[in-house]
């Protein structure tokens, strides 16, 4: 049984058709990295692969159980079995870094709340930045930013997280150490993840499977384990974006 | 999609399902958020709202005066600036006043959370914006409006005998026993009514435009000069409707 499956989905803003026929399924324990250009969907798919944005057409399976024609009540507990950190982080700008952490903690309550403030230290010291427990989001810079909302993100332990992109706005040493603690993490926790992303050495660094979104067409067009992706399939755009080529079509 | 006239009655709906949501379950809200909120729209804004209406009744004094003066009807003034300030002037600046401070706050703060991710970040844990974000504004400005009326009241009336006091020669005694007199509950009621009504436009349309923000840095600005045109334009326009309302039913 697949952790999630994306059956057929289709996504559209209004009339405006952003990306359709995706489907794909996410094993626990994997890495599952959604590629294309900028502008191409893919973080139009992550919203509604995370409960933001009902898809036009096609399904969305946690476990099996289909996201968008469950109840409210089965939606909030398939949730609460998710993580998600942000392009910008989203951590919310009039609580601290442990607060932020808490959060999740107190929302679910499945958890005595005795505990909390442990699971939230201890996720905090996973990502190194137990220090900066008592500051303000606006105090950090964007790396460490990205440390508090990967934080908060796994501190419910869910089995499936969604990381949109992860390295977007940090320089090439603090990539790179993001990558490795979302490896560490997948190692810790043995969440299946699931990462948005263009960054090419973070794909190649992280990635078991994935998937390529094309803008021109608005559909899939080639779907696999990124270096396998690079070296087999002969789309240009594929190979422009996995071998950073120019080509004439783009 | 839905339009804004769609979008502004579905968060009113919302709103009034978030209060029977909080009223049985508890409200979903920080306390700590609900305190910080509360004290910016109450002590923060005291000292401003007094200084505004301080300087109206003192404005309606002065021009009442000239004008009763010709007349021979200046103790009147008292009269006056009491039922223009308890009925009318003080609920109506207190409005205008909170629309360009707290108004205006409420919406680049929710505008920015809008373009931070942050109001999704909430909904993926399952909470929902209006009982999270929406519902303590309007609360602390549903109650805070009114009692920032009052002191509104009392600046006014304050300002009004500053000015008749030194235009006019009129005893305080004489000038207070007119204001007392003129002062019925009918208009404070009426003023108190107001000022809670006008909190919930005000709050209501500063939310609105802050959660229905574009997701970038200029749809911060341009939700907070919308919240500010609405909540003022909205203000004076209830306003007017509660004056017809007010002579339809002899108040």
């Amino acid at each position: 049984m697949s952790l999630l499956g994306v059956r057929d989905l289709k996504l559209q803003y209004g009339a405006n058709l952003i990306q359709e026929h995706i489907s794909f399924d996410i094993e626990p324990g994997t890495i599952f990295a959604v590629m294309g250009g900028s502008g191409c969907g893919k973080s139009t798919l992550l919203k509604c692969l995370i409960g933001l944005l009902p898809p036009a057409d096609g399904q969305v399976l946690y476990r099996e159980q289909d996201y968008w024609a469950s109840p409210e009540r089965t939606r909030n507990e398939l949730r609460a079995d998710i993580g998600v950190l942000f392009q910008s982080a989203a951590l919310w700008s009039s609580m601290t870094v442990l607060e932020n952490v808490l959060l999740p903690l107190e929302v679910q309550g499945t958890l005595p709340k005795a505990q909390h403030e442990a699971r939230a230290l201890e996720a905090l010291e996973w990502v190194g930045m137990t220090a900066a427990r008592d500051r303000l989001p606006a105090d950090l810079s964007g790396g460490m930013k990205k440390r508090v909302g990967l934080a908060r993100a796994i501190v419910a332990r869910p089995h499936l997280l969604f990381l949109d992109e992860p390295s977007a706005g940090l320089d090439p040493i603090s990539s790179v150490k993001l990558d490795r603690l979302i490896l560490d993490i997948r190692e810790r926790t043995g969440a299946a993840i699931v990462i948005v992303t263009h960054e090419l050495p973070s794909i190649y660094a992280l990635a078991d499977d994935g998937i390529f979104l094309d803008a021109e067409h608005k559909r899939p067009i080639a779907h696999g384990k990124p270096t396998l992706m690079r070296d087999t399939v002969m789309h240009p755009t594929v190979q422009a974006f996995m071998r950073r080529e120019e080509i004439d079509t783009l | 999609m839905l339009t804004p006239v769609q979008q502004a009655i579905t968060l009113l709906g919302d709103t009034l399902l978030a209060v029977w949501r909080g009223t049985r379950r508890g409200w979903q809200f920080r306390p700590q958020d609900f305190a910080r909120i509360l004290a910016d729209a109450s002590a923060r804004a005291l000292l401003i709202v007094l200084v505004v209406n301080v300087l109206v009744g003192a404005i309606i004094a002065f021009v009442g005066a000239v004008q009763l003066l010709k007349f021979g009807a200046g103790i009147f003034v008292a009269d006056l600036v009491a039922i223009a300030i308890s009925r009318e002037m003080a609920a109506v600046i207190t409005a205008v006043v909170m629309c360009g401070r707290t108004g205006a706050a409420f919406a680049a703060e929710l505008a920015t959370m809008q373009a931070n991710e942050e109001i999704d970040a909430l909904a993926v844990l399952g909470l929902n914006a209006v009982d999270y974000l929406v519902l303590p504004r309007v609360l602390t400005l549903l109650f805070m409006m009114p009692l920032l009326y009052l002191f509104a009241c009392v600046g006014g009336l304050v300002g009004g005998f500053a000015v008749s006091s030194s235009l006019l020669d009129l005893a305080p005694v004489a000038y207070f026993d007119r204001s007392v007199a003129a002062l019925t509950y009918t208009h404070l009621g009426l003023g108190f009514f107001k000022s809670m009504a006008f909190g919930l436009l005000v709050s209501l349309a500063a939310c609105f435009h802050g959660l229905y923000a574009p997701r970038n840095a200029a749809g911060v600005g341009s939700a907070t000069t919308h919240a500010v045109v609405a909540g003022i334009v909205g203000v004076i326009a209830l306003d007017a409707v509660f004056a017809v309302c007010a002579d339809a039913l002899g108040i």
